[in-house]
Protein backbone atom coordinates (compact mmCIF):
# COMPACT_ATOMS: atom_id res chain seq x y z
CA UNK A 1 0.00 0.00 0.00
CA UNK A 2 1.25 3.50 -0.76
CA UNK A 3 1.14 6.07 2.02
CA UNK A 4 -2.47 7.03 1.38
CA UNK A 5 -4.78 4.08 1.94
CA UNK A 6 -7.80 3.68 -0.31
CA UNK A 7 -10.96 3.79 1.77
CA UNK A 8 -14.20 3.73 -0.19
CA UNK A 9 -17.54 4.85 1.17
CA UNK A 10 -20.46 2.56 0.33
CA UNK A 11 -23.54 4.73 -0.21
CA UNK A 12 -26.62 3.46 1.63
CA UNK A 13 -28.44 6.71 0.98
CA UNK A 14 -27.65 8.58 4.18
CA UNK A 15 -27.87 12.33 4.67
CA UNK A 16 -24.28 12.21 5.88
CA UNK A 17 -22.77 9.69 3.42
CA UNK A 18 -21.07 12.46 1.48
CA UNK A 19 -19.78 13.88 4.79
CA UNK A 20 -17.96 10.57 5.46
CA UNK A 21 -16.37 10.90 2.03
CA UNK A 22 -15.32 14.43 2.89
CA UNK A 23 -13.78 13.55 6.27
CA UNK A 24 -11.83 10.66 4.77
CA UNK A 25 -10.62 12.92 1.98
CA UNK A 26 -9.57 15.53 4.53
CA UNK A 27 -7.49 13.07 6.53
CA UNK A 28 -5.58 12.42 3.34
CA UNK A 29 -6.82 9.06 2.22
CA UNK A 30 -7.80 8.19 -1.29
CA UNK A 31 -11.56 7.85 -1.34
CA UNK A 32 -14.67 7.71 -3.46
CA UNK A 33 -18.37 7.13 -3.01
CA UNK A 34 -19.57 3.84 -4.48
CA UNK A 35 -23.14 2.54 -4.92
CA UNK A 36 -24.03 -0.34 -2.61
CA UNK A 37 -24.67 -2.41 -5.72
CA UNK A 38 -20.98 -2.43 -6.77
CA UNK A 39 -19.82 -6.08 -7.10
CA UNK A 40 -17.18 -6.88 -4.51
CA UNK A 41 -14.79 -8.04 -7.26
CA UNK A 42 -14.78 -4.49 -8.70
CA UNK A 43 -13.74 -2.84 -5.45
CA UNK A 44 -9.99 -2.15 -5.36
CA UNK A 45 -10.03 -0.46 -1.92
CA UNK A 46 -7.99 -1.27 1.19
CA UNK A 47 -10.98 -0.68 3.45
CA UNK A 48 -14.68 0.17 3.33
CA UNK A 49 -17.04 2.35 5.30
CA UNK A 50 -20.69 1.29 5.07
CA UNK A 51 -22.66 4.52 5.36
CA UNK A 52 -25.91 5.10 7.17
CA UNK A 53 -29.17 5.56 5.32
CA UNK A 54 -32.94 5.66 5.50
CA UNK A 55 -33.54 1.86 5.09
CA UNK A 56 -35.04 0.27 8.22
CA UNK A 57 -32.97 -2.70 9.31
CA UNK A 58 -35.85 -5.02 10.18
CA UNK A 59 -37.80 -4.85 6.92
CA UNK A 60 -35.82 -2.92 4.31
CA UNK A 61 -32.44 -4.65 4.32
CA UNK A 62 -32.71 -5.47 0.57
CA UNK A 63 -32.17 -1.73 0.03
CA UNK A 64 -28.71 -2.20 1.48
CA UNK A 65 -27.70 -3.88 -1.78
CA UNK A 66 -24.54 -5.95 -1.61
CA UNK A 67 -23.44 -4.78 1.85
CA UNK A 68 -23.80 -8.31 3.25
CA UNK A 69 -21.53 -9.51 0.44
CA UNK A 70 -18.90 -7.00 1.49
CA UNK A 71 -18.99 -8.17 5.10
CA UNK A 72 -18.67 -11.76 3.88
CA UNK A 73 -16.08 -11.44 1.10
CA UNK A 74 -14.24 -8.10 1.27
CA UNK A 75 -10.71 -8.69 2.51
CA UNK A 76 -9.86 -5.42 4.32
CA UNK A 77 -11.23 -3.66 7.40
CA UNK A 78 -14.86 -2.50 7.37
CA UNK A 79 -16.46 0.22 9.46
CA UNK A 80 -20.26 0.25 9.53
CA UNK A 81 -21.99 3.52 10.44
CA UNK A 82 -25.60 3.63 11.69
CA UNK A 83 -27.55 1.18 9.50
CA UNK A 84 -24.18 -0.20 8.31
CA UNK A 85 -23.35 -0.95 11.95
CA UNK A 86 -26.76 -2.57 12.48
CA UNK A 87 -26.35 -4.76 9.41
CA UNK A 88 -22.95 -5.93 10.62
CA UNK A 89 -24.37 -7.00 13.98
CA UNK A 90 -27.25 -8.84 12.28
CA UNK A 91 -24.94 -10.56 9.78
CA UNK A 92 -22.95 -12.19 12.59
CA UNK A 93 -26.06 -13.43 14.39
CA UNK A 94 -26.96 -10.41 16.53
CA UNK A 95 -30.29 -8.55 16.67
CA UNK A 96 -31.34 -5.07 15.50
CA UNK A 97 -34.69 -3.31 15.26
CA UNK A 98 -36.69 -0.20 16.18
CA UNK A 99 -35.32 1.75 19.16
CA UNK A 100 -37.53 2.15 22.16
CA UNK A 101 -36.22 5.70 22.50
CA UNK A 102 -34.69 6.82 19.18
CA UNK A 103 -31.97 9.47 19.41
CA UNK A 104 -31.93 12.55 17.17
CA UNK A 105 -29.22 15.08 17.77
CA UNK A 106 -26.93 15.38 20.74
CA UNK A 107 -26.18 12.41 23.04
CA UNK A 108 -23.46 11.66 25.55
CA UNK A 109 -21.43 8.60 24.58
CA UNK A 110 -19.57 6.61 27.21
CA UNK A 111 -16.61 4.50 26.12
CA UNK A 112 -16.53 1.05 27.75
CA UNK A 113 -13.51 -0.28 25.97
CA UNK A 114 -10.96 1.88 24.16
CA UNK A 115 -9.87 -0.79 21.66
CA UNK A 116 -8.67 0.63 18.31
CA UNK A 117 -11.43 3.11 17.54
CA UNK A 118 -11.39 5.14 20.74
CA UNK A 119 -7.64 5.28 21.36
CA UNK A 120 -6.64 8.63 22.85
CA UNK A 121 -10.24 9.79 23.12
CA UNK A 122 -11.91 10.77 26.44
CA UNK A 123 -14.11 8.17 28.12
CA UNK A 124 -17.10 10.48 27.68
CA UNK A 125 -17.83 12.77 24.76
CA UNK A 126 -20.77 14.34 22.94
CA UNK A 127 -21.88 12.77 19.69
CA UNK A 128 -24.62 13.40 17.13
CA UNK A 129 -27.18 10.73 16.50
CA UNK A 130 -29.96 10.24 14.00
CA UNK A 131 -31.49 6.79 14.17
CA UNK A 132 -34.83 5.04 14.38
CA UNK A 133 -33.31 1.56 14.80
CA UNK A 134 -30.49 0.17 16.90
CA UNK A 135 -28.49 -2.96 17.66
CA UNK A 136 -30.18 -4.95 20.44
CA UNK A 137 -27.75 -7.86 20.83
CA UNK A 138 -24.41 -8.93 19.38
CA UNK A 139 -22.66 -12.23 18.84
CA UNK A 140 -18.85 -12.43 18.59
CA UNK A 141 -18.52 -8.67 19.09
CA UNK A 142 -17.17 -6.60 21.97
CA UNK A 143 -19.35 -3.65 22.90
CA UNK A 144 -17.12 -0.57 22.98
CA UNK A 145 -19.49 2.27 23.86
CA UNK A 146 -23.02 3.12 25.02
CA UNK A 147 -25.33 6.08 25.58
CA UNK A 148 -28.21 6.57 28.00
CA UNK A 149 -30.86 5.43 25.53
CA UNK A 150 -28.86 3.09 23.33
CA UNK A 151 -26.75 0.46 24.98
CA UNK A 152 -24.76 -0.57 21.92
CA UNK A 153 -23.16 2.52 20.39
CA UNK A 154 -19.99 0.91 19.04
CA UNK A 155 -18.79 -2.64 18.43
CA UNK A 156 -15.66 -4.49 17.35
CA UNK A 157 -15.60 -8.05 16.03
CA UNK A 158 -13.59 -10.43 18.20
CA UNK A 159 -11.41 -11.80 15.40
CA UNK A 160 -12.02 -9.75 12.24
CA UNK A 161 -11.23 -6.06 11.53
CA UNK A 162 -14.96 -5.28 11.46
CA UNK A 163 -16.29 -2.31 13.42
CA UNK A 164 -19.67 -0.66 13.89
CA UNK A 165 -20.66 2.77 15.20
CA UNK A 166 -24.25 3.85 15.81
CA UNK A 167 -23.55 7.60 16.14
CA UNK A 168 -22.04 9.81 13.44
CA UNK A 169 -18.35 10.67 13.85
CA UNK A 170 -18.42 12.38 10.42
CA UNK A 171 -20.54 15.21 11.80
CA UNK A 172 -18.65 18.35 12.84
CA UNK A 173 -20.51 18.63 16.10
CA UNK A 174 -19.49 15.14 17.20
CA UNK A 175 -16.52 15.62 19.51
CA UNK A 176 -13.37 13.74 18.42
CA UNK A 177 -15.19 12.48 15.30
CA UNK A 178 -12.23 13.02 12.99
CA UNK A 179 -9.94 11.25 15.49
CA UNK A 180 -12.20 8.20 15.38
CA UNK A 181 -11.81 8.06 11.59
CA UNK A 182 -8.05 8.59 11.99
CA UNK A 183 -8.00 5.62 14.38
CA UNK A 184 -9.79 3.55 11.76
CA UNK A 185 -7.17 4.61 9.19
CA UNK A 186 -4.47 3.39 11.60
CA UNK A 187 -6.20 0.00 11.69
CA UNK A 188 -6.24 0.01 7.88
CA UNK A 189 -2.52 0.74 7.72
CA UNK A 190 -1.72 -1.95 10.27
CA UNK A 191 -3.84 -4.55 8.54
CA UNK A 192 -2.29 -4.00 5.12
CA UNK B 1 -7.27 19.96 3.96
CA UNK B 2 -9.36 21.37 1.16
CA UNK B 3 -7.17 22.94 -1.52
CA UNK B 4 -9.01 25.91 -3.05
CA UNK B 5 -6.32 26.85 -5.58
CA UNK B 6 -6.28 23.35 -7.02
CA UNK B 7 -10.06 23.22 -7.10
CA UNK B 8 -10.25 26.54 -8.95
CA UNK B 9 -7.64 25.50 -11.52
CA UNK B 10 -9.35 22.19 -12.26
CA UNK B 11 -12.84 23.67 -12.44
CA UNK B 12 -11.89 26.60 -14.67
CA UNK B 13 -10.24 24.18 -17.08
CA UNK B 14 -13.23 21.85 -17.07
CA UNK B 15 -15.72 24.71 -17.47
CA UNK B 16 -13.77 26.13 -20.42
CA UNK B 17 -13.91 22.68 -22.03
CA UNK B 18 -17.60 22.10 -21.31
CA UNK B 19 -19.16 25.45 -22.16
CA UNK B 20 -19.09 26.25 -25.86
CA UNK B 21 -20.67 29.62 -26.57
CA UNK B 22 -22.94 31.61 -24.28
CA UNK B 23 -24.07 30.66 -20.81
CA UNK B 24 -26.35 32.19 -18.22
CA UNK B 25 -26.22 31.71 -14.47
CA UNK B 26 -29.05 32.02 -11.97
CA UNK B 27 -27.57 34.33 -9.38
CA UNK B 28 -28.95 35.50 -6.05
CA UNK B 29 -25.93 37.38 -4.74
CA UNK B 30 -25.36 34.72 -2.08
CA UNK B 31 -22.07 32.92 -1.51
CA UNK B 32 -22.79 29.88 -3.69
CA UNK B 33 -24.11 31.47 -6.86
CA UNK B 34 -21.70 34.41 -6.73
CA UNK B 35 -18.71 32.06 -6.29
CA UNK B 36 -19.98 29.88 -9.16
CA UNK B 37 -20.35 32.94 -11.39
CA UNK B 38 -16.76 34.06 -10.70
CA UNK B 39 -15.49 30.58 -11.59
CA UNK B 40 -17.43 30.53 -14.86
CA UNK B 41 -16.47 34.11 -15.59
CA UNK B 42 -12.82 33.09 -15.23
CA UNK B 43 -13.43 30.29 -17.73
CA UNK B 44 -15.55 31.99 -20.41
CA UNK B 45 -15.44 35.72 -19.58
CA UNK B 46 -18.04 37.93 -21.29
CA UNK B 47 -19.95 34.95 -22.64
CA UNK B 48 -21.58 34.68 -19.21
CA UNK B 49 -24.71 36.62 -18.30
CA UNK B 50 -25.74 36.66 -14.63
CA UNK B 51 -29.50 36.66 -14.19
CA UNK B 52 -30.78 38.06 -10.90
CA UNK B 53 -34.48 37.33 -10.51
CA UNK B 54 -36.61 39.47 -8.23
CA UNK B 55 -39.07 36.85 -7.03
CA UNK B 56 -40.81 39.11 -4.56
CA UNK B 57 -39.44 36.87 -1.82
CA UNK B 58 -36.03 38.49 -1.48
CA UNK B 59 -34.88 40.25 1.67
CA UNK B 60 -35.14 43.99 2.26
CA UNK B 61 -33.29 46.07 -0.39
CA UNK B 62 -31.48 42.92 -1.47
CA UNK B 63 -31.94 43.16 -5.23
CA UNK B 64 -30.53 46.71 -5.43
CA UNK B 65 -27.58 45.89 -3.15
CA UNK B 66 -26.71 42.69 -4.97
CA UNK B 67 -26.99 44.22 -8.43
CA UNK B 68 -24.46 46.84 -7.40
CA UNK B 69 -22.14 44.33 -5.71
CA UNK B 70 -22.16 41.97 -8.72
CA UNK B 71 -21.47 44.84 -11.10
CA UNK B 72 -18.48 45.83 -8.98
CA UNK B 73 -17.12 42.30 -9.31
CA UNK B 74 -17.03 42.85 -13.07
CA UNK B 75 -19.95 40.54 -13.85
CA UNK B 76 -22.56 41.33 -16.47
CA UNK B 77 -25.86 41.37 -14.60
CA UNK B 78 -29.42 41.29 -15.83
CA UNK B 79 -32.20 41.93 -13.29
CA UNK B 80 -35.58 40.39 -14.05
CA UNK B 81 -38.66 41.60 -12.19
CA UNK B 82 -40.84 38.50 -11.83
CA UNK B 83 -42.61 39.43 -8.59
CA UNK B 84 -46.14 39.22 -9.96
CA UNK B 85 -45.50 35.91 -11.69
CA UNK B 86 -44.18 34.33 -8.49
CA UNK B 87 -47.03 35.71 -6.34
CA UNK B 88 -49.58 34.33 -8.79
CA UNK B 89 -47.82 30.97 -9.04
CA UNK B 90 -47.98 30.55 -5.25
CA UNK B 91 -51.56 31.70 -4.79
CA UNK B 92 -53.40 29.32 -2.49
CA UNK B 93 -50.39 27.00 -2.07
CA UNK B 94 -49.76 25.80 1.48
CA UNK B 95 -47.89 22.51 1.10
CA UNK B 96 -44.14 23.22 1.42
CA UNK B 97 -43.07 20.72 -1.25
CA UNK B 98 -45.66 22.09 -3.68
CA UNK B 99 -44.30 25.59 -2.99
CA UNK B 100 -40.74 24.53 -3.69
CA UNK B 101 -41.72 22.73 -6.90
CA UNK B 102 -43.68 25.68 -8.25
CA UNK B 103 -40.83 28.04 -7.44
CA UNK B 104 -38.27 25.70 -9.05
CA UNK B 105 -40.37 25.44 -12.19
CA UNK B 106 -41.01 29.16 -12.55
CA UNK B 107 -37.31 29.90 -12.02
CA UNK B 108 -36.45 27.58 -14.90
CA UNK B 109 -39.11 29.11 -17.17
CA UNK B 110 -37.76 32.59 -16.50
CA UNK B 111 -34.19 31.41 -17.17
CA UNK B 112 -35.28 29.66 -20.38
CA UNK B 113 -36.76 32.92 -21.68
CA UNK B 114 -33.49 34.73 -21.00
CA UNK B 115 -31.40 31.87 -22.44
CA UNK B 116 -33.37 32.08 -25.70
CA UNK B 117 -32.75 35.82 -25.92
CA UNK B 118 -29.07 35.43 -25.09
CA UNK B 119 -28.70 32.38 -27.33
CA UNK B 120 -27.28 30.43 -24.36
CA UNK B 121 -27.23 26.63 -24.35
CA UNK B 122 -25.79 26.33 -20.86
CA UNK B 123 -27.35 27.17 -17.55
CA UNK B 124 -25.06 27.39 -14.53
CA UNK B 125 -26.30 26.93 -10.97
CA UNK B 126 -24.56 27.36 -7.63
CA UNK B 127 -25.80 23.97 -6.41
CA UNK B 128 -23.77 22.62 -3.47
CA UNK B 129 -23.68 19.19 -1.82
CA UNK B 130 -26.48 19.65 0.75
CA UNK B 131 -28.87 20.71 -2.05
CA UNK B 132 -28.77 17.37 -3.86
CA UNK B 133 -28.29 15.35 -0.67
CA UNK B 134 -31.46 16.76 0.92
CA UNK B 135 -33.41 16.57 -2.34
CA UNK B 136 -33.12 12.78 -2.23
CA UNK B 137 -33.39 10.40 -5.16
CA UNK B 138 -32.48 6.74 -5.48
CA UNK B 139 -31.90 5.35 -2.03
CA UNK B 140 -31.75 8.71 -0.34
CA UNK B 141 -34.90 9.92 1.33
CA UNK B 142 -36.21 13.33 0.30
CA UNK B 143 -35.93 15.82 3.17
CA UNK B 144 -36.93 18.78 1.00
CA UNK B 145 -36.85 19.55 -2.72
CA UNK B 146 -34.22 22.21 -3.23
CA UNK B 147 -35.54 24.47 -5.99
CA UNK B 148 -32.37 23.93 -8.03
CA UNK B 149 -32.43 20.10 -7.84
CA UNK B 150 -35.60 18.32 -6.73
CA UNK B 151 -37.78 21.28 -7.71
CA UNK B 152 -36.68 21.27 -11.35
CA UNK B 153 -39.28 20.51 -14.03
CA UNK B 154 -38.79 17.35 -16.11
CA UNK B 155 -38.29 19.11 -19.44
CA UNK B 156 -35.55 21.70 -19.57
CA UNK B 157 -34.22 23.44 -22.69
CA UNK B 158 -30.59 23.84 -21.70
CA UNK B 159 -27.71 21.89 -20.25
CA UNK B 160 -27.17 22.39 -16.53
CA UNK B 161 -23.64 23.03 -15.22
CA UNK B 162 -22.92 22.83 -11.48
CA UNK B 163 -19.26 23.48 -10.62
CA UNK B 164 -19.75 23.48 -6.82
CA UNK B 165 -21.76 20.24 -6.59
CA UNK B 166 -19.33 18.42 -4.30
CA UNK B 167 -18.60 21.30 -1.94
CA UNK B 168 -20.12 22.36 1.35
CA UNK B 169 -20.74 25.93 2.41
CA UNK B 170 -17.47 26.29 4.34
CA UNK B 171 -15.47 25.14 1.31
CA UNK B 172 -17.41 27.46 -1.02
CA UNK B 173 -16.48 30.34 1.27
CA UNK B 174 -12.79 29.44 0.93
CA UNK B 175 -13.11 29.26 -2.87
CA UNK B 176 -15.03 32.56 -2.93
CA UNK B 177 -12.35 34.23 -0.85
CA UNK B 178 -9.60 32.90 -3.11
CA UNK B 179 -11.49 34.28 -6.14
CA UNK B 180 -11.53 37.74 -4.61
CA UNK B 181 -15.03 38.00 -3.17
CA UNK B 182 -15.34 40.76 -0.57
CA UNK B 183 -15.54 39.48 3.03
CA UNK B 184 -19.17 40.60 3.44
CA UNK B 185 -20.09 38.31 0.55
CA UNK B 186 -18.06 35.18 1.34
CA UNK B 187 -19.08 35.37 4.99
CA UNK B 188 -22.73 36.12 4.22
CA UNK B 189 -25.18 33.84 5.99
CA UNK B 190 -27.01 31.26 3.86
CA UNK B 191 -30.39 32.19 2.39
CA UNK B 192 -32.69 29.57 0.85
CA UNK B 193 -33.20 29.57 -2.90
CA UNK B 194 -37.01 29.86 -2.67
CA UNK B 195 -36.38 32.88 -0.45
CA UNK B 196 -38.86 34.20 2.07
CA UNK B 197 -41.59 31.99 0.56
CA UNK B 198 -40.32 29.11 2.73
CA UNK B 199 -40.15 31.35 5.79
CA UNK B 200 -43.89 31.87 5.56
CA UNK B 201 -45.62 28.78 6.88
CA UNK B 202 -48.87 28.79 4.96
CA UNK B 203 -49.75 30.91 1.96
CA UNK B 204 -46.93 33.13 0.71
CA UNK B 205 -49.12 36.15 -0.07
CA UNK B 206 -47.54 39.54 -0.85
CA UNK B 207 -48.74 40.77 2.55
CA UNK B 208 -47.13 37.86 4.39
CA UNK B 209 -43.97 38.44 2.36
CA UNK B 210 -43.92 42.04 3.56
CA UNK B 211 -44.30 40.93 7.21
CA UNK B 212 -41.55 38.35 7.10
CA UNK B 213 -39.24 40.62 5.09
CA UNK B 214 -39.49 43.22 7.83
CA UNK B 215 -39.07 40.66 10.64
CA UNK B 216 -36.00 39.13 8.97
CA UNK B 217 -34.49 42.58 8.50
CA UNK B 218 -34.98 43.37 12.21
CA UNK B 219 -33.49 40.03 13.23
CA UNK B 220 -30.45 40.60 11.00
CA UNK B 221 -29.91 44.19 12.16
CA UNK B 222 -30.22 43.40 15.86
CA UNK B 223 -27.94 40.36 15.68
CA UNK B 224 -25.33 42.25 13.67
CA UNK B 225 -25.49 45.19 16.10
CA UNK B 226 -25.01 42.83 19.06
CA UNK B 227 -22.03 41.22 17.31
CA UNK B 228 -20.52 44.63 16.71
CA UNK B 229 -21.01 45.51 20.40
CA UNK B 230 -19.27 42.25 21.29
CA UNK B 231 -22.33 40.94 23.12
CA UNK B 232 -22.15 37.69 21.14
CA UNK B 233 -20.43 35.83 18.31
CA UNK B 234 -22.03 35.93 14.87
CA UNK B 235 -24.23 32.85 14.41
CA UNK B 236 -23.94 30.74 11.26
CA UNK B 237 -27.48 31.67 10.25
CA UNK B 238 -30.18 33.87 11.81
CA UNK B 239 -33.65 34.66 10.56
CA UNK B 240 -37.37 34.92 11.32
CA UNK B 241 -40.28 32.70 10.30
CA UNK B 242 -43.98 33.58 10.13
CA UNK B 243 -46.13 30.90 11.74
CA UNK B 244 -49.70 30.15 10.60
CA UNK B 245 -51.46 30.90 13.87
CA UNK B 246 -52.72 33.87 15.81
CA UNK B 247 -52.58 34.71 19.49
CA UNK B 248 -54.04 37.36 21.75
CA UNK B 249 -52.12 40.42 22.88
CA UNK B 250 -52.81 43.77 24.49
CA UNK B 251 -51.89 47.12 22.93
CA UNK B 252 -52.59 50.25 25.01
CA UNK B 253 -55.45 48.62 26.91
CA UNK B 254 -56.97 47.33 23.70
CA UNK B 255 -57.19 43.70 22.66
CA UNK B 256 -54.84 42.66 19.87
CA UNK B 257 -55.00 39.44 17.88
CA UNK B 258 -52.00 38.86 15.65
CA UNK B 259 -49.58 36.38 14.13
CA UNK B 260 -46.68 34.62 15.76
CA UNK B 261 -43.09 35.04 14.58
CA UNK B 262 -40.42 32.48 15.41
CA UNK B 263 -36.82 33.66 15.39
CA UNK B 264 -34.05 31.17 14.85
CA UNK B 265 -30.26 31.34 15.04
CA UNK B 266 -27.98 28.32 14.62
CA UNK B 267 -24.33 27.34 14.74
CA UNK B 268 -23.05 25.04 12.01
CA UNK B 269 -20.11 24.46 9.71
CA UNK B 270 -21.66 22.92 6.66
CA UNK B 271 -25.41 23.03 7.27
CA UNK B 272 -25.69 19.24 7.52
CA UNK B 273 -26.03 19.42 11.31
CA UNK B 274 -26.61 22.43 13.52
CA UNK B 275 -27.17 23.48 17.11
CA UNK B 276 -29.30 26.42 18.16
CA UNK B 277 -27.34 29.52 19.15
CA UNK B 278 -27.25 30.37 22.84
CA UNK B 279 -27.63 34.09 22.26
CA UNK B 280 -28.01 36.46 25.25
CA UNK B 281 -31.55 37.08 26.53
CA UNK B 282 -30.96 40.83 26.32
CA UNK B 283 -30.45 40.53 22.58
CA UNK B 284 -33.50 38.28 22.18
CA UNK B 285 -35.54 40.79 24.13
CA UNK B 286 -34.56 43.68 21.85
CA UNK B 287 -35.49 41.57 18.82
CA UNK B 288 -38.85 40.71 20.35
CA UNK B 289 -39.65 44.30 21.30
CA UNK B 290 -38.70 45.67 17.90
CA UNK B 291 -40.64 43.06 15.93
CA UNK B 292 -43.82 43.35 18.00
CA UNK B 293 -43.68 47.17 17.97
CA UNK B 294 -42.74 47.71 14.33
CA UNK B 295 -45.17 45.08 13.09
CA UNK B 296 -47.86 45.81 15.68
CA UNK B 297 -50.74 45.44 13.24
CA UNK B 298 -49.61 41.95 12.25
CA UNK B 299 -47.56 40.32 14.99
CA UNK B 300 -48.49 39.82 18.62
CA UNK B 301 -45.85 37.39 19.82
CA UNK B 302 -42.24 36.30 19.19
CA UNK B 303 -40.77 32.87 20.00
CA UNK B 304 -37.16 31.67 20.03
CA UNK B 305 -36.53 28.27 18.42
CA UNK B 306 -34.34 25.94 20.51
CA UNK B 307 -34.28 22.92 18.17
CA UNK B 308 -31.03 21.41 16.89
CA UNK B 309 -30.60 19.72 13.48
CA UNK B 310 -31.37 16.86 13.66
CA UNK B 311 -34.17 16.55 14.54
CA UNK B 312 -35.19 19.97 13.13
CA UNK B 313 -33.89 21.30 9.82
CA UNK B 314 -32.45 24.82 9.81
CA UNK B 315 -35.22 26.35 7.69
CA UNK B 316 -38.83 25.40 8.40
CA UNK B 317 -40.07 24.11 5.03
Amino acid sequence: MSNAPKIYVVDNGGQWTHRIWRVIREIECETKLIPNTTPVANIDADALVLSGGAPRIAWESPKLGLCTDYIKHFKGPILGICVGHQLMAVYYGGKAGPSEIPEYGLAKVEVLEEDDLFKGIPREFLAWESHNDEVKAVKDFAILALSENCKIQAIKHKTKPHYGIQFHPEINDTEHGEEIYRNFVKVVKQTA
Amino acid sequence: MFNAEKFIQEQVKELANTIKGNAIIGISGGVDSTTASLLVNKAIGRNLTCVLVDTGYMRKNEIEKNEKMLGQLGLSVLVVDAKQRFYEKLEGVIDPEEKRKRIGELFIRVFEEIARKENAKYFVQGTIAPDWIESGGGLRDKIKSHHNVGGLPEKIEFQIVEPLRDLYKDEVRIVGKALGLPVEVYERQPFPGPGLAVRIIGEATPENAMIIREACAIMEEEIEKAVQNKEMEKPWQYFAVLLPCKTVGVHGDIRAYGSVIAVRAVESKDGMSASYSQIPHKVLERISIRITNTLKDHVSRVLYDITNKPPGTIEYE
